[in-house]
């Protein structure tokens, strides 16, 4: 019975151990700032949003999803511009699935970066305008 | 006895499954959400403001050195369409502002007295004579969105001016007519020639 008792409290230890080196504290609810995930497909496409990763799943999700745009010939600083997905001709919803096969690389965008900032600014002015 | 302990299990699962949803649906409705600053905000309107201007101070610079060139028009034509570019330019820039500050949240006449205001600063000083270029900006996407068509619809007017004024004069068009035009056609029988 002690026997039994040790291993699973070996285990436990074990299991939390694993799960502490996989598990971004940041990531975790309610502390932190806002994850903005980058997910760069195998096309070159990108697209910046909240991510649902789901494990076992054949699909990741993505919501409030903005994109780069080219803005080559467009007098801005930049040479591309920052759109927010539901304003294409079908205006999809704010939701995206896209299949995990198709993905290159998925990273976290920093609240400071170009991209975090210009995010910022659009929650700010859509706030303003409701 | 054992009928009852399993339904209370398993409506002890349910509980707990339940539990497990509501607690994600909380987590989920509490993220933290990131908003701009009122320093981040006015960096995005000035840069917003810089890209407006530079998309005019382009195109009307477009249009005046077209003008400048020899034209196949006559010179009032040209300082015609020249001017009426100008006058389309000036009204665009001032309902791209007027955008800008309603975008802002700006009252509609607040929005036309910040959109004078800044039309006048940039004309005391364009965006091309200044000296130092601040950090480029990532627009958000309602800035974009103002940009984007202040600059296409800039290219556009430019581009019509410049068609306009670089056309061929009109002249009259030539009308076929029936009787030919008196040639002189060689004589079958060579002229007397002089000895």
């Amino acid at each position: 019975m002690t026997l039994v008792r040790a291993l699973v409290i070996a285990g436990a230890i074990a299991l939390g151990t694993f799960l502490g080196a996989a598990v971004d504290p940041q990531s975790l609810p309610f502390i932190g700032t806002e994850r903005i995930s980058a997910v760069f497909l195998l096309d070159g496409q990108a697209y910046f949003g909240h991510l649902e990763d789901t494990p076992l799943s054949g699909t990741i999700v993505l919501r409030d999803v903005y994109y780069l745009n080219d803005a080559s010939k467009i007098t801005t600083d930049l040479p591309v511009g920052l759109l927010k997905r539901g304003n294409e001709l079908h205006q999809p919803v704010d939701v995206m699935y896209i299949r995990r096969d198709k993905v290159l690389a998925i990273e976290r965008v920093t609240p400071g970066s170009p991209i975090g900032l210009a995010i910022a600014a659009q929650r700010s002015l859509d706030r303003t305008a409701k | 006895m054992g009928t009852i302990r399993i339904a209370l299990a398993a409506l002890a699962a349910l509980v707990a499954l339940a539990l497990i949803f509501a607690i994600g649906a909380v987590a989920h409705a509490n993220e933290p959400i990131a908003t701009a600053n009122p320093a981040q905000l006015t960096a995005q309107k000035a840069a917003v403001e810089r890209d407006v201007e530079r998309s005019y101070e382009q195109a009307f610079e477009q249009v005046r050195k077209v003008r400048a060139l020899n034209l196949a028009i006559t010179a009032a034509q040209a300082d015609q369409i020249a001017a009426k570019a100008v006058a389309d330019l000036h009204a665009l820039r001032h309902s791209a502002f007027q955008s800008l500050g309603q975008v802002m949240g700006m009252a509609p006449a607040e929005a036309e007295t910040y959109s004078t205001a800044t039309e006048t600063r940039f004309d005391a000083s364009p965006v091309a004579s200044a000296s130092a270029s601040p950090a480029p900006v990532l627009l958000a996407p309602r800035f974009y969105a103002v940009v984007s068509r202040m600059s296409e619809l800039a290219t556009l007017i430019a581009d019509q001016a410049t068609t306009a004024l670089t056309a061929p004069p009109p002249s009259a068009s030539p009308s076929p007519s029936i009787a030919p035009s008196a040639t002189p056609r060689p004589s079958a029988s060579p002229s007397p020639t002089r000895p």
